[in-house]
């Protein structure tokens, strides 16, 4: 189903910290539908950066554990410099994304020349959160709308697509995982055209159990007011 | 009060601080011109602690004992944003490093890579 120009033009960028357990089956699906896979293993003791390269990806290694928001900005960095590409498509590595989401968000932003595709999971009926995990995001919705001023249904979303233009305007300075408001308010500065996406997240019990909690909404209002 | 005034005047001053510092010369001077004024003022109160009770009641602070305490509270928190700030920015400054680091490694693995095929 891979159209050769979307598999060459569109590089796969994975922040991952300790996945051993689910990011080799990731890596491979997402071999088969793109060419360059970026996985930048964030000071992991689990040995996932060999898992992650034997499954076919490139493995970048930070030193030491910094944070998903950190992890992205290398990614970013690095795939920037690579000659041929037109996207990069941000993906998580704990396996609650659904490659063929990813394929379909990059196609529409190449046919309709939208500079960033942002994936949300409360514009179809697919995705069935919780009714905590619900009010979580509901809230970070609400509170990046108030800060950034773009009107998005799903705010912690780690599968976007941006263009090469748009990656021009993100510089995350939030290690942790305030980027994901950080990302949103900076193309929102950027004026670029920008549309959402209806995927598919699918809670296994593993990444339930790497979720967000209520808490983390305070912390990530703290650490986008004082910079 | 006087000292009302200046005490929120100051507890607002720290809360700016905290929000907008940004690393530079002059912010540098100010701490170090505290730290001269702060060491100067508890050598004088030291030698007369009459006086604080007179410079209490001159700023509307009846003991001063409250004087000092108030003083103290505002110096603590000034410390303890000052500090926080400064962990920002060696975050800052070791994920930059480590980046360095990591994009300088893939450059060279890349480069063998290429030379392999």
């Amino acid at each position: 189903m891979a159209v050769p120009d979307l598999e060459q033009e569109g590089w796969v960028v994975v922040p991952m910290f300790n996945e051993a357990e689910v990011i080799g089956p990731v890596v491979r699906e997402l071999t088969q539908s793109f060419a360059h896979v970026v996985c930048i293993d964030d000071g992991s003791s689990d040995g996932s950066a060999n898992i992650a390269r034997e499954a076919g990806a490139r493995v970048l290694k930070h030193p030491l554990n910094l944070g998903q928001g950190a992890a992205l900005q290398t990614g970013f960095e690095y795939v920037a410099r690579q000659p041929g590409i037109t996207h990069v498509i941000t993906f998580d590595a704990d396996g609650q994304h659904l490659v063929g989401d990813a394929l379909e968000m990059l196609e529409l932003a190449k046919r309709k020349r939208i500079s960033v595709v942002f994936g949300s999971r409360f514009l179809d009926k697919r995705t069935k959160p919780g009714l905590k995990k619900r009010i979580v995001l509901k809230l970070a919705v609400l509170f990046t709308r108030v800060f950034t001023g773009l009107r998005l249904t799903d705010a912690h979303n780690g599968l976007r697509v941006l263009s090469m233009e748009a990656l021009d305007f993100v510089r995350l300075e939030q290690n942790g995982m305030s980027h994901a408001t950080e990302i949103v308010h900076q193309i929102a500065k950027s004026k670029l055209a920008w549309r959402e996406y209806p995927v598919e997240v699918l809670y296994t019990e593993y990444s339930k159990n790497k979720g967000q909690s209520l808490w983390n909404s305070v912390n990530i209002l703290i650490d986008l007011l004082v910079r | 009060m006087i000292s009302q005034w200046i005490l929120a005047i100051a507890l607002i001053l720290v809360g700016v601080y905290l929000l907008k510092a940004r690393r530079s010369a002059s912010q540098q001077a100010i701490r170090r011109l505290f730290i001269i004024v702060a060491l100067v003022a508890g050598f004088f109160a030291v030698l007369f602690p009459n006086y604080t009770t007179a410079v209490a009641s001159l700023l509307g602070i009846g003991r001063g004992t409250d004087l000092l305490l108030y003083a103290f509270v505002v110096f603590a928190l000034v410390y303890v944003v000052h500090q926080y700030r400064r962990q920002l920015w060696q975050e800052k400054v070791t994920t930059d490093l480590a980046r360095a680091l990591t994009l300088a490694e893939a450059e060279i693995e890349d480069l063998r890579n290429s030379r392999k095929l």
